[in-house]
């Protein structure tokens, strides 16, 4: 409705615009039209200059040449009348029906009206009076020009009170009729720009504009429709995979259960060994695919809650890494803690659950990629205003192609092309992606110590009153 | 004394997958558990948690006659044990019902045998360490019961942090544990800029339980991550 009375404003601030300009503009005309048909000021002025041009001598009276042209130019004539009212001088072209003599009344009658249709214009002369005659139908002259004397005091209030009641009432009826039209407009106004919003609409289809109210409550049902439908897909496709993966769970412990046991087992071959070793290690392979499906397809359908609190970074990496050395204490992949001492605390807003599975992905990719063995290198470090987490190696590390590769191209699952050929593990997918949520940046290259390095920076949450230590 | 008591405890493993549960039997045989029962239902496992009276539950979510959330309270009120929760539900939301309502521990399949292992002796040594009053280590043997250290004819009293940060160390006997969680055991929360003191009662421990206590051979230093306790007989 906001803009609907914007609207309303503007188009009658429009209307007084030309209700000012369109008189001046008419005047500007009149003016200009006027000047063209009365170039030498009217026949009053004609007269007045005959008169002037008429001059009399001993042989008696001239015109001078220049009016004389003028008059037969125009059609015009002229007599002078001496004060007994007869006429003493006439022009050559003077009209058989115009009489000679005047009594008082005919005088006053000329000078008002008309002798014998001619529109006549008197003018003083020394001499009489100088009557001059226009064609007829040259001019239309006033007979009785006189009004109330209380009315021509009073015209120009007059005048002004009945513009202005003329306008005001102009500016109603505009005002009100805009308002109809505005009144039907707002509500589709409103429902657009709702629609914009993603906001459901639903209008009544009432008024002037009941088509197109029509037309968008059917855009919004459309939308809607749309987006469920995503949505729909969205979910079914996160649950797909949430219910597979949860439908894997229990027969691949099984499948690890049994053959941890069989590593274990004394009354094996050295070969069946080596196969027990190879079925539970591809084993885990799958589980952490599973998790890193379910949790991958979650973050990227914005369904996997985030459980946001002030964490120590520095404490939290330490637990990954103990973790790690507790569980794994194979020699194949040592893992070393780099973080130097005086780093003791590094406060960031972080989900811990997500932020170990990034750095425990780091982890696992290091041992996923160099079968062979190597050893890790965790870092934290407390830069400026951010915490950054560094998990590098000294094994294969990764060639400038596959870097750019893995910098340019999207991840198969979140591909809309069919790029079967360059599928590569969702470890750094995962990785992105929390790190991501947390409004952070990874970083990929080579290392210091000649294999693959990840850099995770976090924004630094500046330090709380009340922590400090007694 | 030995430590072996711990592997006599009663366990009651609960899940609808008879395979799975002949599977974990089977891990927990091998790592020398004997008193093992198992239920595939709700009414199987009530049945026989009141003859079998278990010491600890490893119980599934996921169950034909009801959920392991429901079972979980249904057991607690029949006497107060560890309950371990095993299930494939992975979901933060059942993770947090799990342990909200008091379970000891809450894992998701599929899980790595030897991960189970460690944490149901956790659990177990967690809730039980009052039965076993001394641990041997290596130079000396430590007293939880009583909150002091034997070593030769010597018996040196503890400190309370000492003890909160043996207890701790005893917990994970055999891991690290780190230094954030030692700060955290003796300190409470937010345990940040302990460090130096941490070192400082490291080094009277080590002095009461070591024979020579710059060359430790029960508490061991991970540098830079944290300590970790050797206990004999493991």
């Amino acid at each position: 409705m906001k803009n609907a009375l914007k609207l309303l404003r503007r188009m009658v601030l429009g209307l007084l615009g030309v209700m000012v300009l369109l008189p001046v503009v008419n005047i500007l005309i009149l003016m200009f039209t006027l000047w063209d048909v009365h170039g030498n000021g009217g026949p009053y002025s004609l007269a007045q200059e005959t008169a002037d041009a008429l001059t009399k001598d001993g042989s008696g009276y001239h015109l001078r040449t220049d009016v004389q042209e003028r008059l037969k130019e125009e059609g015009d004539w002229a007599v002078l009348l001496d004060p007994s009212g007869t006429v003493v001088w006439q022009t050559e072209n003077l009209p058989a029906e115009v009489p000679k003599t005047y009594s008082l009344t005919a005088v006053a009658q000329l000078t008002r009206g008309y002798i014998a249709d001619y529109p006549t214009f008197p003018a003083e002369d020394e001499n009489g009076l100088l009557v001059l005659g226009c064609a007829k139908d040259s001019y239309w002259k006033h007979l009785y020009p006189a009004w109330d004397y209380q009315l021509i005091s009073k015209a120009v209030p007059y005048a002004g009170i009945a513009i202005l009641i003329n306008v005001g009432v102009i500016i109603l009826i505009y005002v009100l009729t805009d308002m109809k039209i505005l009144r039907s407009v707002g509500p589709i106004m409103d429902g657009i720009q709702n629609l914009s919003m993603g906001k459901e609409v639903c209008l009544k289809k009432k008024g002037l504009l009941a088509d197109i109210a029509g037309s968008v409550n059917r855009t919004s049902e459309i939308l809607r429709e749309k987006e469920y439908r995503l949505k729909k897909k969205e979910t079914a496709r996160a649950n797909w995979i949430a219910g597979v993966s949860h439908d894997i769970r229990t027969p691949l412990s099984m499948v690890l259960g049994y053959a941890g046991q069989l590593t274990g087992s004394e009354n094996l071959s050295e070969e069946e060994h080596r196969k027990a070793e190879v079925i539970c290690r591809q084993g885990q392979r799958i589980k952490n695919l599973i998790n890193d499906l379910n949790l991958a397809s979650k973050l990227e359908y914005d369904m996997q809650p985030l459980h946001m609190e002030r964490v120590n970074a520095v404490a939290l990496i330490r637990q990954i890494v103990v973790d790690y050395m507790n569980t794994e204490p194979e020699d194949a992949y040592p893992i070393c803690w780099m973080t130097e001492e005086d780093v003791g605390v590094c406060m960031i807003q972080a989900d811990p659950g997500l932020l170990k599975r990034a750095v425990g992905n780091l982890i696992q990719n290091s041992v996923n990629h160099n079968p062979s063995g190597c050893t890790i290198y965790v870092t934290v470090e407390h830069m400026e205003d951010v915490c950054q987490i560094r998990v590098e190696d000294d094994g294969v590390g990764i060639s400038r192609e596959e870097l750019k590769r893995l910098n340019e191209t999207p991840h198969y699952m979140l591909c809309d092309e069919n790029v079967t050929g360059q599928r590569h593990g969702l470890g750094l997918l995962i990785v992105r992606q929390i790190v991501d949520a947390h409004g952070g940046e990874v970083e990929v290259g080579q290392s210091g110590y000649g294999g693959f390095l990840a850099k995770i920076r976090i924004k630094i949450q500046k330090e709380e009153a009340g922590n400090a230590p007694s | 004394m030995d430590r072996d008591y711990l592997k006599e405890k009663r366990i009651l493993l609960v899940d609808d997958e008879q395979e799975l549960l002949d599977m974990v039997c089977s891990i927990l045989k091998e790592e020398g558990y004997q008193n093992l029962c198992t239920a595939s239902c709700m009414k199987e496992a009530m049945e026989k948690a009141a003859v079998f009276s278990p010491e600890l539950a490893v119980l599934d979510v996921m169950l034909p006659d009801g959920s392991g959330f429901e079972l979980f309270e249904k057991l607690k009120q029949m006497g107060d044990f560890p309950v371990l929760f095993l299930t494939a539900c992975g979901e933060d939301e059942d993770k947090f019902r799990g342990l909200g309502l008091g379970a000891d521990d809450y894992m998701v399949k599929p899980f790595l045998p030897r991960e189970l292992i460690l944490r149901i002796g956790a659990i177990l040594r967690r809730s039980y360490k009052n039965e076993e009053p001394q641990v041997k280590l290596a130079d000396s043997i430590v007293d939880f019961s009583r909150a002091e250290v034997r070593r030769g004819s010597q018996t040196i009293p503890l400190t309370a942090k000492e003890f909160a940060l043996l207890s701790a160390l005893y917990r994970n006997a055999g891991r690290i544990v780190t230094i954030d969680a030692l700060c955290e055991a003796a300190w409470g929360d937010n345990p940040f800029g302990y460090e130096n003191s941490l070192m400082a009662h490291i080094r009277r421990i080590r002095e009461k339980i070591e024979a020579e206590p710059s060359h430790p051979k029960s508490l061991l230093t991970v540098k830079g991550l944290g300590y970790k306790l050797l206990v004999e007989g493991r």
